[in-house]
């Protein structure tokens, strides 16, 4: 498809993170928010008043709040200012930078806040996910997002041994990766040679989608400050440069479960991928980016997108994850963060893939930043009934 | 011996009879084993509001063995060990039902260890003895002062704390003119230690004197931190206000001529879809557009009621339905079923009888999961639950 | 600034108290085809739609994501689709901004939404309120907004009989309206006798329980001719936050919403409102937001609007031709339903409630209560 060209350029110049942990019980909504806010004008070497305009996303269901912008306000800053409220369920946070990014190419506002926030323990998370299903036929079967039908397709392509060590070993990686990363609510310090004990002995959830495998429910707040190109270059620390992002949405029922090859099922993930690669010439994905910050719920979801997201038709993907190329000083490192299982903050959780990926390329990101130089980023976001988003991040303005 | 906690695993089974709960073990009747590594194994068995606790080398009996190491379940008893963090990554496990295990924290109070009663005095004591090492330099910059605490009556005494060049050195003395002076009853300040009560409150009363620099006295909270008893853990700095609500607000629901089309098959024992004319598949249940072709999709398509199925979700966690806030009994199986007429990925979502779950095979290509029919509720309203299940079709 | 969006294509299904007889997924349809039948639109990825801006709420849908309903009538499967989770008049900054960013080219923005569906509107908005203090204390919209009904009735000499003349003036607007809400007429005496929802706003000086959605096409300037012979054209477009506890905010300040107008009236090129704006569309959820929205947008001097009432203002200025938001939309689409006339006006199809040769229009929309967020957009023909 045709690329268009974009109005001006935009930089991310602020990041801001609070600890993800299960129970922020220290302080309010508003007040975790403030602390993410502050940590982000910190690093852009601004203040609130530098803000023109605020992007603002949760999934409010699961704090029961209606409208929670109007009370987070106290937090984000946002008296006086423009605000936007955008969400996507899983995808919002991702889909509020690229609404920021929107924001500011559009010439309409400067410099624009992004704040993804999500409170889980104030409510009960699989419970709200399952509260998306049409409540007349499909929110009486729903289990929130637990299924274990990727892991059979996978046990059937690839064998179940091969599969389920993939699987695991992704899981593991990601463990380690988040040992790295300070903000992680969790990690567990876990070791190669405990993956045939978690095989067999993690609890079950569904199928053989595992305890282990899982993400969490986290608590916390993202906040991603983008600006002007102008402005962006004005700031203290290398500005981040948001190339393209696309979102791709699926149909609200799930007509995937026929595993019959003739009836090939077509993925958001491939999709975006195909078409956001395409638009801006890059031909082998796995090649040309430094880091992928990928929306992983859990082990099995993270190895089987790999697949998807690097427009891959066979193994490479379980390859890349047996050869441990996704670790941190791999060839494709995937979650320097420790990803999804390791935070899950579902509002911000897309935006911290966002905000993950700018430190990387920024070379800022501390314990569990990449060795070496770190040009081109991807980060995508995950939600709905299997939606992505993808957004491409740039060292250079050199596209 | 749990060397991180110095706490013995023994003194966490020698005081389960004392922290038991009878209320907490209502009906009741079974046996958990405790495999401690390194240490030894015990059993726990409660039956009819009673309990006892021995070692025992066979644990065969038992509903759930919790199998873990001296640290681990020393820290998870006194709250400093995340149980679920080590439950995940593998320090604790756990051999037979999960569920009947969670039971058991019901029955007894927290464990806290050293637990003896301590007199007055043996608090005094405790409390200066400690107060060196309570001392938060970074909040006495500057300070230059001398502060006594002339404690009266049973079990107290008096005390000297000389501040100066960021040190803090206690003398069990009287001198001439400090900086500030306390003087309370021994009693009282335990209490006013222990958060009982707070010294404000006794001032005003008159139970306290205050000689000297006032401001200074104020600051005593920030310059030294919170006196935690022995065996005590850590409060919270502030008390914490938690509220619990659960939230509920009806809705009526429209079904629509297409959904209701479908949920009225239902009720006459049909199920139905309806097909896209522009790509022709079908779509379960019937929706009013094809997303794929974005047109409006007319009429309506009976298929099934009998079908194999494609996939056997086995679900060992359930999520409590939102509308009803009960939740399902697990196992059970969600399973997508390809009914007669349908093809590729037209299948129709459902659970399936739970005593089959375990015994139907699902699909892969050409290979056909197991044949399965819809067993239907005798007083069908047009819902999704007029199929009760779908069970294998004999 | 000078840089606008086009309007191609705007429409809806009629605002009605309860649509039990279809779910919204049908009545977004019935939006949408028409758009597709007179634009020839398509969801090519090159050449047509490939984003589409949503509106809904997941507390009036009782749906998480309440946007993953919606996906198929929208013709997003496979393509782009961001909810605007605010009044939908925000959804057009956003759009603006989408496509004047150069991301978009066409966007397709829909919004549904079914007052009817909930118990009680009360309980879904007394959920805005935090759970510590308002919350417990039970306000919810309705009796937020009371308490700025009376400190600004107050200020600027409006009474009941004011409140009554707004009504009756809505009522027979919204008659003209083959969109709005079919209320009775009442006359002035009948909306004094309404009873006391929340003193001092009666049950008919309050927006009443009704259910709508619309769908509208916005595209580039470059691409408008190919898609309608007479676009509406969105020139500006401003929004603003107020603070949220009552007692930190000045209730009677229009504080957001002067900020709101005064942004869009600058992008848009707009230096006297009152000469330069030919219609004005106000979200008056209540009676007594009428004047009190005017004043905000720079029409009627501050605490004026009793006497702005008594001398017809709003028929000199042209304002809520429609009926306005107090004849009945629901909550969310309140903003896109004031757009709705302006679009109809500016395109000289409003029939009997058609104003001579209008150029340019305002059109506002608050979310939360006490108008705690304004946005005001500026279309010209």
């Amino acid at each position: 498809m045709a690329k268009k060209k974009k109005n001006r350029n935009v930089a991310i110049v602020g990041v801001g993170q609070t600890q993800y942990s299960s129970h922020r019980e220290d302080v309010n909504q508003p007040e975790m928010i403030h602390e993410a806010v502050s940590l982000a004008l910190a690093d852009a070497g601004i203040t609130i008043d530098d803000v023109d305009a605020i992007v603002h996303g949760n999934m409010e269901l699961f704090e029961m709040v209606h409208q929670p912008d109007l009370w987070h306000m106290l937090g984000t800053g946002g008296y006086g200012k423009d605000s936007f409220r955008i969400t996507t369920g899983g995808t919002t946070g991702a889909t509020i930078a690229c609404a920021a990014d929107n924001l500011v190419a559009s010439e309409m506002y400067d410099v624009v806040m992004a704040v993804g926030f999500e409170k889980l323990q104030e409510g009960h998370t699989t419970g709200g996910i399952t509260n998306m299903a049409d409540p007349l036929w499909s929110r009486q079967l729903q289990t929130g997002a637990l299924t274990g039908s990727t892991g059979y397709k996978m046990e059937k392509e690839f064998g179940e041994e091969r599969a389920n060590r993939a699987a695991m070993m992704y899981r593991i990686m990601m463990d380690k990766h988040a040992c790295l990363n300070h903000n992680s609510h969790r990690s567990f310090g876990l070791d190669f040679d405990q993956m045939d004990d978690l095989m067999e002995n993690s609890p079950r959830l569904v199928g053989n989608l595992r305890l282990i495998h899982m993400c969490s429910q986290s608590d916390g707040c993202c906040v991603v400050i983008f600006a002007s190109e102008k402005k962006a270059k004005k700031m203290a620390k290398p500005p981040v440069w948001v190339r393209d992002h696309i979102t791709v949405h699926r149909e609200e029922t799930f007509n995937i479960f026929g595993f019959d090859e003739n009836y090939p099922v077509p993925m958001t993930h491939r999709f975006a991928a195909e078409q956001l690669f395409a638009r801006n010439g890059i031909d082998s994905p796995v090649d040309y980016f430094d880091v992928f910050e990928m929306y992983d719920p859990s082990g099995w979801w993270g190895a089987d997108w790999m697949k998807e997201f690097f427009l891959f038709e066979n193994d490479e993907h379980l390859k890349l994850i047996e050869d441990k190329e996704i670790m941190i000083d791999g060839k494709m490192p995937i979650n320097p963060s420790g990803g999804v299982t390791a935070a899950n903050p579902i509002g911000a959780t897309a935006l911290v893939r966002v905000a993950e990926a700018a430190l990387q390329v920024r070379g800022d990101a501390g314990g569990h930043q990449i060795p070496r130089d770190v040009n081109h980023a991807l980060a995508s976001g995950f939600g709905g009934t299997m939606w992505t988003v993808l957004m491409m991040l740039e060292r250079e303005l050199n596209w | 011996m749990s060397d991180q906690f110095g706490i013995k695993v023994e003194e966490i089974f020698d005081t389960m009879e004392e922290r038991f709960r009878p209320e907490g073990a209502e009906g009741v009747d079974a046996s958990y084993g405790y495999d401690i590594q390194g240490v030894g194994k015990w059993k726990l068995t409660v039956k009819d509001g009673q309990m006892t606790i021995e070692e025992a080398d066979d644990l065969g009996d038992c509903v759930a063995v919790t199998i873990t190491d001296a640290d681990t379940f020393v820290g998870v008893n006194i709250g400093q060990v995340d149980a679920m963090k080590a439950f995940n990554s593998g320090k604790f496990k756990v051999d037979g039902d999960l569920g009947a295990l969670g039971q058991t924290a019901k029955m007894f109070t927290k464990f806290v260890s050293g637990k003896k009663e301590m007199t007055v005095g043996d608090f005094i004591q405790d409390m200066f003895a400690t107060l060196e090492e309570r001392f938060q330099p970074k909040n006495a910059e500057g300070l230059d002062v001398t502060i006594t605490y002339d404690i009266q009556g049973d079990g107290g005494g008096c005390w000297t704390a000389t501040i100066k060049d960021g040190t803090c050195v206690l003398k069990e003395e009287r001198i001439e003119k400090p900086t500030v002076r306390l003087e309370v009853g021994a009693a009282d300040w335990v209490d006013v230690m222990l958060g009982k009560v707070d010294a404000m409150t006794l001032l005003s009363a008159g139970k306290a004197a205050i000689e000297g620099d006032s401001s200074l006295a104020l600051k005593l909270g920030e310059i030294f931190s919170k006196y935690i008893a022995p065996g005590e853990m850590a409060e919270p700095e502030q008390e914490l206000v938690r509220l619990k609500k659960v939230i509920s607000v009806n809705h009526r629901f429209a079904t629509g001529p297409v959904m209701g089309k479908f949920l009225q098959g239902l009720k006459n024992k049909k199920i139905i879809a309806n097909k896209c004319p522009e790509c022709g598949r079908l779509q379960l249940p019937a929706r009013e557009v094809c997303a794929i072709c974005r047109v409006r999709v007319p009429g309506v398509v009976e298929v099934g009621p009998k079908g194999h199925i494609t996939i056997n979700d086995i679900a060992y966690y359930a999520s409590p339905d939102p509308l009803t806030g009960e939740t399902r009994e697990t196992p059970y199986g969600s399973v997508n079923i390809l009914l007669d007429g349908c093809k590729g990925n037209e299948t129709f979502w459902h659970l399936l009888r739970r005593d089959q779950i375990f015994e139907v095979e699902e699909s892969w290509n050409e290979k056909k999961g197991t044949r399965v029919r819809p067993v239907w509720a005798e007083n069908r309203v047009g819902s999704i639950k007029d199929i009760l299940y779908f069970e294998i079709d004999k | 600034m000078g840089k606008r969006v086009a309007i191609c294509a705007l429409e809806q299904v009629k605002n009605e108290p309860d649509i039990w007889y279809q779910r919204f997924q049908g009545m977004l349809l019935d939006c949408l085809e028409p758009i597709l039948e007179k634009t020839g639109v398509t969801f090519d990825m090159d050449k047509g739609i490939r984003n589409v801006i949503t509106c809904s709420d997941d507390v009036f849908d009782a749906r998480t994501i309440s946007d993953s309903g919606v996906t198929d009538v929208v013709g997003a499967h496979f393509r782009g689709e961001e909810k605007m989770a605010q009044d939908s008049i925000n959804g057009l900054g956003y759009a603006m901004a989408c496509i004047l960013s150069g991301h978009d080219d066409v966007v397709l923005y829909m919004g549904h939404c079914k007052e009817s569906q909930t118990e009680s509107r009360y309980m879904n908005t007394n959920l805005a309120y935090d759970p510590f203090y308002m919350r417990p204390l039970g306000i919810d919209f309705l009796s937020a907004n009371a308490f700025q009904a009376r400190a600004y009735m107050e200020k600027a000499g409006i009474d009941d009989d004011h409140l009554a003349e707004i009504v009756v003036r809505s009522r027979k607007n919204a008659a003209k309206n083959p969109y709005a809400r079919e209320n009775e007429m009442v006359s002035g005496d009948q909306v004094k006798k309404s009873p006391y929802l929340a003193d001092p706003i009666r049950e008919l000086h309050f927006y009443p329980v009704t259910d709508w959605a619309f769908g509208m096409l916005l595209c580039s300037e470059e691409r408008a001719k190919e898609f309608c012979d007479n676009p509406v054209w969105l020139t500006g477009y401003g929004s603003c936050m107020d603070s949220y506890f009552p007692g930190d905010r000045d209730i009677i300040s229009n504080f957001a919403l002067k900020n709101a107008a005064s942004r869009a009236y600058s992008m848009a090129g707009v230096k006297n409102p009152q000469k330069e704006i030919d219609l004005f569309e106000l979200a008056d959820q209540s009676a007594y937001q009428l004047p009190m929205w005017a004043e905000g947008v720079g029409i009627v001097d501050e605490y004026t609007g009793g006497k702005w009432i008594e001398e017809g203002g709003p028929d000199k200025s042209q304002v809520n031709l429609s009926g306005g938001m107090l004849n009945g939309n629901p909550v969310m689409l309140g903003g896109v339903a004031r757009v709705a006339e302006a679009w109809y006006q500016l395109r000289g199809e409003a029939g009997d409630r058609q104003i001579k040769k209008p150029k340019k229009a305002l059109a506002h929309g608050v979310t939360g209560a006490m108008g705690q967020h304004h946005g005001v957009v500026i279309l010209e023909k």
